[in-house]
């Protein structure tokens, strides 16, 4: 028998995938986890998690850390939705997610334009869905395991260290709330990833961009803040909106005077006006020059 | 047949891109041929369902390219034109990942990456960042990357566009090795008629959206049997004399092409005795044939 | 005056990057085809020669007159590049009209010298409309129509043919000839060797930063004596043949095509192998339906050059 050169044909039977995005989803994390300033940024990220399940530790063994208790100090250790909410709301970690998403998504749209490859995409028997959901899936798996899987986790530890269900009997809807808001979060962060990456093919100005105009906007608000007085200014930032609706998600009153409604609806309205445009984009190039 | 349409319509606005087109590819290596603005990418957008005509139908590898494009994409391989490739990652990742894409186990994809990165000549190179590939490289990754799922049918699409001449030569060997394996049906769409002509049997010529012509690029190419081209050394007055006296038409061009036009009689044994007895060598010989550029002139309806 | 191109000891580097190699050159008047692989020097000596950048060392002149900073030179020299320099905002009736303004033609001549350039490459009817909205045949023929616009003596293109149809090649080779004609030096550097053919035989083969042949093909073609040349024979009795010519000392190998009757000869003594052939013709004892050189082509002549096995 000998092997001969040239072309030899493959003898294999094509699958069907139940998930026929996740090549593209597989791919773009491996490329994220290969960015040698990805890794620190997103093991930081998980830095209050950290500091978080050491409160609730304290918070189940409250005499031992009597020291630790100085007046108002006292409302961090309880374990109740305003905890929740302040993990998956702080300011800390909505910006570490913008610095994920500029090493990890900036790219995600933009090269594939830059470098001309969404023909090579849909060539295959690919639809333009599995392709958006496969890039937006990446971004899903940052946010989601710097959300829910960690806030998930907080219940468990929680329930672990206190012995009973107590946390559950007074807040039944807590679960719920997390994931709830966690999904809004993904989708939010999605969509905005994915809306500035179509913008330009550079992936370096999509970097800069994403956190631009995260911080950006933020600044807008606290100028016109000062300014004009107005609570409603808050509608600018969009970390003041996704503060807004954490409130609403976890029952607590929102920090600023202004319904948490309205910056639902902004921020509604931004992901609409994204998805649109990034279907739009996909659909001018699919058809091939 | 690997590939049939009828009744293709389809307009861009107003612009009537593809007018009553209805075509079938025979085995082997066809070229598609046209000015710009026929049709061509046109025509292959329909067939792998990127865009849908306003009329006819059409099947390809016995899939309707209406109801059912993607089982056809995961049997046809694409080389597009441009350049294209996703950076930060070597050749054997990229191409198995589109074979993944295209339907391929996850296993048998990379497995299969390796060998045809081996067979376009890319796997001394398979390792390396697909930044750092060069412009013939690249052309034979997007190749590479058209092959991997081990399809029945090839659309390539200016194969040698922005190469050197060897890396032309290089692609086009590959090409025709494709092509005389039978087993891969290969649709070549170029504006290099030479190329063609290297590597296809048959050729659909379009203009403004119709089928102008089509057919084996050997019958296509008129032969003339009475016409002859010649090249010679040696001193051809004497020569070309006796022939004219016997009733020979002759031209010479500026590159000391001989074109002689040998009436019913005479036998062509007779232009090499005749050469034979003045001294002169004859070095080229052939009975005149169009070139297919005449041909493809006379078709698109030019000068 | 007949324009010339000399470069003598030209040589240009980038850094430890070597452009150009002690290339030393004379191009005169007619088409002359500039070829070699990728990275060989071409840009760099199309760009040493219409002044952008500045020779390491050496010199390259334009009649006797050094390139660089001559602005009066321009108006005699063309530049059609590869890629593709527009100001996309402009329509190509503006861009060919400016670009005549700014070589001193009169607004009369300039409009009219417009008209006739875009007549000339068949860009009339989308004159009007902006350059960004051009098919890329189209934008090749405006390039062309600007290297031509100030009527230059010296025509320098870089891969003219690049984009453009069978059809537009055909009318674009028709035009480079013409403009070939009456005296003038055209410079033309092509990827594709049966399209640098079409145009001419002279041609100027650049590797590795070095000259490595100048002059007619065919020239060149003798001039390598170490590959035998090949020559293929077409005759029913292609193995009796192949029996006699094996005995011929000058005949070096032997081989069938893919069909038997198409039979392959090496041989290094040509003269002797057409004689014995046609001898044979003569004679009546073999009767030949083809004879051609499959290798007396400019892929072939490039090839042996650039080393391929």
């Amino acid at each position: 028998m000998i092997r001969e050169h040239g072309y030899s044909h493959w003898n294999g039977q094509f699958i069907e995938r139940r998930l026929p995005w996740w090549p593209i989803t597989r791919l773009n994390l491996k490329l994220a986890f290969r960015k040698k300033h990805f890794r620190p940024v997103y093991a930081l990220s998980f830095l209050p998690a950290f500091f978080f399940i050491v409160a609730i530790y304290i918070s189940e063994r409250i005499e031992d850390f009597q020291f630790m208790m100085r007046g108002g100090r006292a409302i961090l250790f309880e374990i109740n939705p305003n905890f929740f909410k302040n993990y998956l709301a702080s300011d800390f970690l909505l910006f570490m997610l913008i610095l994920i998403m500029v090493f990890a998504a900036a790219g995600l749209m933009a090269d594939d334009f830059r470098f001309n490859a969404l023909i090579l995409y849909f060539s295959r028997p690919l639809r333009k869905r599995d392709y958006l959901f496969g890039k937006a899936a990446v971004i899903a798996f940052f946010v989601l395991t710097l959300t829910a899987f960690p806030a998930i986790l907080f219940i468990f530890i929680k329930l672990l260290f206190a012995g009973n269900f107590s946390l559950l009997k007074n807040y039944p809807w807590l679960p719920l709330s997390i994931i709830g808001y966690s999904l809004f979060l993904t989708i939010f962060y999605c969509l905005y990833a994915l809306f500035l990456s179509c913008l330009s093919r550079n992936s370096r100005y999509v970097s800069v961009m994403i956190f631009a105009v995260y911080v950006f906007s933020d600044f807008l608000y606290a100028f016109f803040y000062n300014w004009f007085r107005q609570p409603f200014l808050l509608l600018l930032s969009f970390k003041h909106n996704l503060q807004q609706v954490a409130a609403f998600a976890f029952g607590v009153k929102p920090a600023q005077p202004v319904p948490w409604f309205w910056s639902f609806l902004v921020l509604g309205l931004f992901c609409l006006l994204a998805g649109y445009f990034i279907l739009s984009k996909i659909r001018a190039v699919e058809v091939i020059r | 047949m690997k590939v049939e349409v009828s009744h293709l319509h389809f307009s861009y606005g107003s612009i009537k891109a593809l007018d009553d087109v209805s075509l079938s590819l025979e085995g082997g290596a066809t070229g598609l041929l046209g000015p710009n603005g026929a049709g061509k990418t046109t025509l292959i957008k329909i067939l792998l369902g990127f865009l849908r005509p306003e009329r006819g139908e059409g099947r390809v590898l016995g899939y309707d390219i209406l109801h059912e494009p993607r089982k056809i994409r995961q049997l046809v391989g694409y080389m597009p034109e441009d350049d294209c490739f996703l950076p930060g990652m070597d050749a054997v990742t990229f191409t198995a990942f589109f074979g993944e894409l295209a339907g391929m186990p996850r296993q048998e994809a990379m497995k299969r990456a390796h060998e045809v990165l081996f067979y376009v000549g890319l796997g001394e190179a398979r390792y390396r960042l697909l930044e750092t590939y060069s412009a013939g490289m690249r052309q034979r990754l997007k190749l590479a990357q058209a092959l991997v799922h081990d399809p029945k049918l090839l659309f390539l699409d200016e194969p040698t566009s922005n190469l050197d001449p060897q890396g032309r030569m290089e692609i086009l060997e590959l090409i025709k090795d494709l092509a005389n394996g039978k087993d891969i049906q290969i649709l070549l769409s170029s504006h290099i008629l030479s190329d063609i002509e290297m590597v296809c049997k048959h050729v659909i010529i379009l203009n403004r959206g119709k089928v102008v012509a089509q057919g084996k690029i050997k019958d296509l190419k008129a032969m003339n049997f009475r016409l002859y081209e010649l090249k010679i050394k040696g001193e051809r007055e004497k020569w070309l004399a006796e022939l004219a006296a016997r009733g020979c038409q002759f031209e010479v061009t500026e590159d000391g092409l001989i074109r002689l036009y040998l009436p019913a009689e005479i036998n062509p044994k007779e232009i090499f005795i005749a050469a034979f007895k003045a001294g002169v060598q004859i070095r080229h010989f052939k009975p005149s044939e169009s070139t297919l550029e005449d041909f493809f002139a006379r078709a698109v309806g030019v000068d | 005056m007949k324009p010339r191109i000399v470069a003598e000891h030209l040589s240009r580097w980038y850094g430890n990057v070597l452009g150009l190699s002690d290339v030393n050159l004379e191009i005169g008047p007619g088409i002359t085809g500039l070829l070699g692989p990728n990275g060989a020097g071409k840009s760099t000596l199309l760009k040493l020669i219409t002044g952008q950048i500045r020779p390491s060392l050496g010199r390259v002149t334009i009649d006797g007159q050094p390139v660089r900073g001559r602005a009066e030179l321009f108006s005699r020299l063309g530049y059609c590049p590869e890629q593709d320099a527009f100001f996309d905002g402009f329509t190509g009736w503006q861009f060919l009209y400016w670009l005549l303004r700014l070589h001193h033609f009169t607004e009369k001549k300039a409009a009219e010298r417009t008209e006739e350039m875009l007549r000339l490459v068949e860009l009339e009817a989308d004159a009007h409309r902006p350059i960004r909205s051009y098919s890329r045949g189209m934008r090749q023929r405006l390039k062309l129509a600007q290297a031509l616009a100030h009527e230059p003596e010296i025509l320098i293109l870089d891969e003219p043919l690049n984009g453009l149809d069978p059809l537009g090649k055909r009318k674009m080779i028709r035009l480079i000839r013409d403009f070939g004609q009456e005296g003038r030096l055209v410079l033309v550097s092509s990827h594709i060797l049966p399209e640098i053919e079409a145009l001419t035989r002279q041609i100027i083969l650049i590797h590795q930063g070095k000259v490595f042949a100048q002059g007619d093909i065919h020239e060149i073609r003798d001039l390598i004596e170490r590959h035998p040349h090949v020559v293929s024979v077409r005759t029913r009795d292609s193995r009796r043949l192949a029996a006699w010519l094996i005995q011929q000392p000058y005949v070096v190998k032997a081989y069938f095509g893919e069909n038997d009757d198409n039979l392959f000869v090496e041989t290094r003594d040509r003269d002797k192998f057409f004689h014995f052939l046609l001898e044979l013709v003569a004679e009546g004892r073999i009767e030949i339906e083809e004879i051609t050189s499959p290798d007396d082509n400019l892929q072939a002549v490039f090839d042996y050059l650039i080393g391929k096995p």
